[in-house]
């Protein structure tokens, strides 16, 4: 039989590109997922375990004033971490609040990576965090003032930094030395230290633990999101694996229904059935080897190549540099390619020895390979269709993921079983819209339905997860939107703690480009007793129509008054619920405190309460809404220079927004990234299955050529045929998609966010339709050319 | 040389030669696998006749009905089919000369297995993107009357016999009111009895509609019902 092997390989290697194309690119998938694995896994331990990369150990717990003094004498080996938070000035820029840290004075403890100048070696020194010297327009070699009244220190800027960490992330580093020039101050915290070496004796309440440790437990309790990424990733390379085991499927049993003659003359002249099956099967093996080999390669190379792409376009995207090679995923790969090829070719190749050796002996007909559903495969389905809405609702009332998960792939499986009759229902339907030009493209393409079936399940797959993730994201987004409206209801609030604004600040805030309205809010400054920091009290009626929650956070009841817990917090003399005494000059009221956040350190009371407190309000605020799609950095910068000029001091809720939108759309491109490879997958296999049938139908072909066909007609009917299966099953993929995204929404959006919206992506969901049917066009290229080239005259007489 | 005609015209009145084959040649493969099929082929097939084109295997009976029927492209000489020189055609103009011109009988049937008997039938006026009209469809129904089709319209190929779809093949071949109609080994997968009646319905569409059939066929039987007998050898005509 190996003669007959190698042969088989030769003879049939054209064909074999096709299914080999498919392996190689769920190969490269897998590889590609890896990467990027890699690099996000990077990235985050990276962000967390920044500060401590050069660390033998790292001490937790130590407090403020121990870890001063422990860490005293100790500075060639020991990097306290912590910061302070202080008024920043830079020449006419001012920031209220600027987290400050230090620099390690050894060297490989220094985390932060230098993007000019140097590190600060000595008192009177600093480095500028690089957003911070965006944002102020700071530069090395200017000087900077730090802290307020007798506090305050002219520092010169020796350089500009750029950190990976968001834990321990400052504006500002100094020299220990400098920091500890605010060891006074309330806002120096002190908590962890570096450690190179032996910790030694710690002080009381404090442990050590190696930084691997601690990464580990930061990544648990802080950013659910790297397991949300990683498992995403594994469910992506698992849905690739099955699009590609489909495919592979398709196109094996497609290549065997051809040479079911072969067969049947190797069994005429004495093969037993498992010399057959042994040899089909070895050649399945030998094409899923070099596939798998071909794909490899090609995984890391498209994995380096986003990961370079994604850095050049968007260079804060979670995925940092090139991250080494990972081997683990790459064998997995490899196994996956060569396992998915056997699996895929175990079912066609047992239909293989079916075929009876007197079929070879028949002249003439083709080998009727029609198969329809049976009636098992209906059962099945049916019961399935029946089960997945079940489990689904069931989802949505207990609010369970693993039900929810369950349902939808109950209902998918449902569906894919029921393909054979469904989808050339639905080609059907489709075609009939085409008239009668089109019935011969949808007779071809539902001719067998199995095929049909098998070949616009892997497209379905992908298109159904596409959707769902689009429609998810746009859900998420809407409803971390609404949700942002009401942790920041403010775009802008411009603020003067003790003077009253001008008058004309509104007018010109409001005639700012970027400004959609902007109103005037009056207040006046007052106390509160037991604290020693004045506090500016604000009432504004008309916050409705400038703040993102509808006015809710201003809308303070009488008797009450309303703080910035984000500002306020855990202050003792101002805990939620207490009762306070607030007094404005001579007059005094008694108010509850209650909490919000988004505002900062004003209080906000009722007007009646503002109205008893004083006699003249004046205008001390002007709160403004950004325009839609508005460059926040621009408009903050422009705002900025108005308040500076009031000697007024601003706050945006605008920067976070972007952050938070910025993450969305990243990983938003990145599904899509990912699911578009599985959507290209597909597309290989409808190429396949066209490919296939044109060899199929070559004598149809070429009658119909004799009987009149152009080959511009010839070349159309197979794109229509195309067409009709891409776009019934983006159709079907994106009903489903949606149907499952509803699901997931009213299963843990709803639990997870307070004010979620299903939002239906209505445009993007068309493009994705339109991208199938357009791919669809694409992949029956190549079977077109070659159909066309049949001569008229080609296969007419009997074989 | 036969008189050149405009693609598409009508031949003149008077003219009795539906199509003519002058110094025909035609070679497959190069080097020791070069095969003359076609060594200097003169013919005149004259209208309103059915003409049988005879020989062994390997004669070049089937590549002379080739050239005849602009299925294949000649090496040398000229083919004229109803005035019309197809060696002048490009691929597109030679598609539509045989899609309004030329009707053919196929010995494996050819028919489209998805398709019913009368969409197989109607099957080249669609393509021809023609509206099926009254006319056609008149046309249509006296064929399939005259070929006894009537009940077996809305079945699908494989549920027809042999005879059957040949005579949904010869139904499908004069639906367009072809100027020739070929007719490949058109018993080749018959029995002597269901041959018997397609050839019948060949002479019968001779005698009946005036119509020029030409058939290939190595059965002396088969060659019996035509008028006239062409016989091919070794890529000549004997």
């Amino acid at each position: 039989m190996r003669t007959v092997l190698v042969a088989s390989l030769r003879v049939h290697a054209r064909r074999y590109v096709a299914a080999a194309v498919a392996v190689v690119v769920s190969v490269a998938f897998v590889v590609v997922v890896g990467v990027l694995t890699a690099a996000a896994q990077a990235r985050i331990t990276d962000g967390v375990g920044a500060p401590f990369r050069g660390a033998d150990h790292v001490v937790v717990g130590l407090g403020t004033e121990n870890a001063i003094a422990w860490a005293a004498g100790r500075e060639d080996t020991v990097a306290v971490l912590g910061s302070a938070t202080l008024p920043l000035r830079a020449g006419d820029e001012r920031a209220a609040g600027k987290f400050v840290g230090s620099i390690a004075t050894a060297p490989e403890l220094r985390w932060q990576t230098l993007a000019s100048g140097r590190f600060p070696e000595r008192t009177g020194e600093a480095v500028v965090d690089v957003w911070t010297a965006q944002e102020m327009e700071i530069a090395t070699g200017d000087r900077i003032r730090l802290g307020q009244g007798a506090d305050a220190v002219e520092l010169r800027v020796v350089g500009i930094v750029q950190a990976s960490s968001n834990l321990g992330q400052a504006a500002v580093y100094l020299t220990f030395e400098q920091l500890l020039h605010w060891r006074d101050d309330d806002s120096l915290l002190l908590d962890r230290a570096a450690v190179i070496g032996d910790v030694g004796t710690l002080p009381d309440g404090a442990t050590a633990r190696t930084p691997e440790e601690l990464v580990a437990e930061s990544i648990a309790v802080h950013t659910n999101n790297t397991n949300t990424v990683s498992l995403m990733l594994l469910v992506f390379a698992a849905v690739a694996a099955l699009v590609s085991v489909l495919v592979i499927a398709n196109t094996f049993s497609i290549l065997f229904a051809q040479r079911l003659r072969d067969f049947a003359l190797l069994r005429c002249v004495g093969a037993t059935r498992r010399q057959v099956v042994g040899s089909v099967r070895r050649e399945a093996v030998v094409v899923g080897l070099l596939a798998s080999v071909c794909g490899v390669p090609a995984g890391v190379g498209l994995g380096y190549g986003l990961i370079a792409l994604l850095g050049a376009v968007a260079p804060r995207n979670p995925l940092g540099s090139a991250p080494e090679p990972p081997v683990g995923w790459m064998a997995g790969g490899f196994v996956v390619g060569v396992a998915v090829t056997v699996v895929a070719s175990w079912l066609p190749t047992r239909r293989v020895v079916r075929v009876s050796p007197l079929a070879a002996l028949r002249p003439g007909d083709v080998l009727d390979v029609r198969a329809g559903a049976g009636r098992v495969r209906l059962v099945l389905a049916v019961l399935l269709l029946v089960a997945g809405p079940a489990l689904l609702g069931a989802a949505m009332v207990l609010d369970g993921t693993v039900l929810m998960l369950a349902g939808g792939g109950v209902l998918f499986a449902g569906v894919l079983l029921l393909g054979p009759v469904l989808v050339p229902r639905l080609v059907r339907v489709a075609g009939a819209l085409l008239g009668a030009g089109g019935r011969l493209a949808t007779e071809n393409a539902v001719r067998n339905p199995r095929r049909t079936a098998a070949t616009t399940a892997s497209l379905l797959v992908g298109v159904t997860l596409t959707t769902a993730v689009l429609t998810g994201l746009a859900t998420t987004r809407a409803s971390v939107d609404a949700n942002h409206g009401g942790a920041h209801p403010l775009d802008v609030a411009i603020t003067s703690w003790q003077d009253p604004l001008p008058p004309g600040l509104v007018g010109e805030v409001a005639g700012t480009d970027g400004v959609a309205r902007a109103v005037a809010v009056d207040g006046v400054p007052a106390g509160i007793e037991g604290q020693d920091r004045p506090i500016l009290l604000l009432t504004a009626p008309d916050a409705d129509q400038v703040a993102r929650d509808g006015g809710a956070f201003a809308a303070v009841e009488p008797g009450l008054i309303a703080l910035d817990t984000e500002v306020y917090g855990e202050d003792p003399a101002a805990g939620l619920g207490d009762v306070v005494t607030v007094r404005a000059g001579d007059r005094t009221a008694r108010l509850r405190v209650t909490g919000g956040t988004g505002w900062g350190s004003a209080g906000v009371v009722a007007p009646e309460t503002l109205a008893a407190l004083t006699d003249a309000p004046r205008e001390h605020a002007v709160w403004a809404r950004a325009a839609a799609g508005v460059d926040a950095a621009a408009l903050v910068g422009d705002l900025d220079t108005l308040a500076d000029a009031a000697g007024a001091t601003l706050d945006n809720g605008l920067q976070a927004e972007a952050a938070d939108r910025q993450q969305l759309a990243v990983i938003t491109w990145l599904v899509l990234g990912l699911l578009g490879i599985s959507v290209v997958i597909a597309l290989v296999g409808i190429a396949n299955t066209l490919g296939l049938s044109v060899f199929e139908r070559t004598r149809e072909h070429a009658m119909l050529r004799a009987l009149g066909l152009t080959r511009r007609q010839l070349r159309r009917l197979l794109a229509v045929e195309a067409m009709l299966l891409t776009v019934v099953a983006a159709v079907l993929g994106t009903v489903l998609g949606v149907a499952f995204a509803w699901a997931g929404y009213e299963t843990f959006v709803k639990q997870a966010l307070a004010r979620a919206v299903l939002e239906i992506p209505w445009p993007q969901l068309g493009v994705v339709v339109l991208t199938a049917a357009l791919a669809g066009q694409a992949a029956a290229i190549l079977p077109a050319r070659r159909a066309a080239r049949v001569p008229p005259a080609g296969g007419l007489g009997p074989d | 040389m036969t008189t050149t005609t405009q693609p598409g015209a009508r031949p003149a009145a008077g003219e009795t030669l539906a199509a003519s084959a002058r110094a025909l040649t035609k070679t497959y493969g190069r080097g020791d696998a070069q095969v003359h099929a076609l060594r200097g082929v003169d013919l005149d097939l004259p209208r309103g006749r059915f003409t049988a084109i005879m020989g062994p295997s390997g004669s070049g009976k089937s590549t002379l009905m080739h050239c005849l029927a602009g299925l294949d492209h000649v090496d040398g000489g000229t083919v004229t089919v109803a005035g019309t020189d197809l060696g002048s055609l490009d691929d597109d103009a030679l598609t539509v000369f045989r899609r309004e011109r030329i009707g053919f009988v196929f010995q494996a049937f050819n028919l489209l297995p998805m398709l019913t008997a009368y969409q197989n039938i109607v099957l080249p006026l669609e393509l021809g993107g023609r509206p099926v009209d009254d006319a056609v469809r008149d046309r249509a129904h006296a064929l399939v009357e005259t070929l006894g089709l009537a009940d077996r319209l809305g079945h699908r190929p494989a549920e027809l016999s042999g005879g059957q779809q040949q005579r949904v093949a010869i139904a499908r071949a004069l639906v367009t009111g072809p100027e020739l109609l070929f007719a490949d080994e058109p018993t080749g997968n018959l029995d002597s009895e269901t041959s018997a009646e397609v050839l019948e319905h060949l002479r019968r569409s001779v005698r009946d509609l005036g119509q020029t059939v030409v058939m290939v066929t190595h059965e002396q039987g088969a060659a019996s019902y035509a008028d006239d007998v062409v016989t091919m050898r070794d890529g000549r005509i004997a």
